[in-house]
């Protein structure tokens, strides 16, 4: 799900909507966009897509503070991230790793 | 519902749209290391940046470093400033150390840095939201007078950031409430330290647009209209999409 390489909802009520207008939002593709909202609007009425369209709007900056600073991954974050990382192959984001 | 963005079909919550207007009450006002003319330049040139050619090619390429070229800026900014705004804005997944270690070495304060990176974070996550919901974005707030504190948190060091931070146990007067006192500081709490009105003002942003820190392990209810699941699949897909491991 996270990578949107999965089908279906990843146990997450609307998770296939959430990930698609995540995907939409961060994309230039308007007809894309307008349809995604549309559709996760459907599904959580308007006060699910006002929360859904903030998350998206605050990570979009968070994940630009992090970059920016350089700020390591907690140790007991990474921890308990491991498995997964490795599995979604996530460590190639590192920030060590860029020059 | 209250309205700071424009009148919708998606009414904003109150606690928001208020946080949204603080935001941008504060962007406007005299920073610790910008005036409010040049915070207000900062939001301008954060939307200059998706139309910047040079930027569009960059991040096209293999590596940001093989194209040369002159940004597409608005011309309010000293040039050093403009490539911050413009590489963390269009490109951030890619920024690294040396990078950074350049910036500073090419004339910007690693207080000015920061100040930077924290403008460009509001207005990245209040127009993005905009975006989402297909609303306009706010115009640009009107500069408000006077002068920069310049204030520079004592206790500051080097940690484990390419920029120095304050430890809870380093935080003096001025940095009266940044940190939660029932649990540490996430490392994104501390990033931005070095400029404590800048990270109180985030962070007001995160605790309405997100949740609030105490609430966002509380699984035993629900505090917005999504859940804490859908919540966190938003955030790591974003997270995934702009190749940010934290």
């Amino acid at each position: 799900m996270v990578t949107g390489a999965a089908e279906g909802n990843g146990g997450v009520p609307h998770g296939r909507l959430l990930v698609r207008f995540a995907g939409a939002v961060l994309s230039e593709d308007e007809n894309v966009l307008r349809r995604a909202r549309d559709a996760l609007a459907a599904a959580l009425g308007s006060p699910g897509l006002v929360d859904a369209a903030g998350v998206v709007g605050l990570f979009n900056a968070i994940d630009r503070v992090a970059d920016a600073t350089g700020i390591p991954l907690e140790p007991e974050k990474a921890a308990a991230s491991a498995d997964f990382r490795a599995a979604l192959d996530l460590d190639r984001f590192a920030v060590a790793a860029r020059e | 519902m209250s309205e700071f963005l424009a009148p919708t079909a998606f009414p904003i919550r109150d606690d928001l749209a208020a946080a949204h207007a603080r935001a941008w009450t504060h962007l406007a006002r005299p920073g610790t290391w910008w005036d409010g003319a040049a915070r207000v330049a900062i939001v301008a040139e954060t939307r200059q940046a998706s139309l910047c050619a040079l930027c569009r090619g960059r991040k096209e390429a293999l590596s940001p470093f093989v194209i040369e070229g002159i940004h597409d800026s608005l011309g309010q900014l000293p040039e050093i400033a403009v490539k911050v705004v413009h590489r963390v804005v269009a490109d951030p997944g890619r920024l690294g150390e040396r990078w950074y270690r350049g910036v500073i070495k090419g004339g910007l304060t690693e207080e000015q840095y920061v100040e930077i990176v924290s403008v460009v974070a509001h207005v990245v996550a209040i127009d993005t939201m905009a975006r989402g919901l297909g609303l306009d974005v706010p115009g640009l707030p009107t500069p408000e007078p006077g002068s920069p504190s310049r204030y520079r948190p004592p206790g500051a060091k080097l940690g484990g950031a390419w920029v120095p931070w304050i430890e809870p146990a380093d935080a003096g007067e001025g940095e009266a409430g940044i940190y939660p006192s029932d649990r540490p500081p996430a490392n994104i709490m501390k990033a931005m330290s070095l400029v404590p009105e800048e990270a109180r003002s985030f962070f007001d942003l995160v605790t309405h647009q997100y949740l609030p820190g105490a609430v966002m392990r509380d699984f035993s209810r629900e505090y917005r209209a999504i859940s804490h699941a859908q919540i966190e699949l938003l955030a790591a897909r974003v997270s995934a999409l702009n190749r940010c491991l934290y």
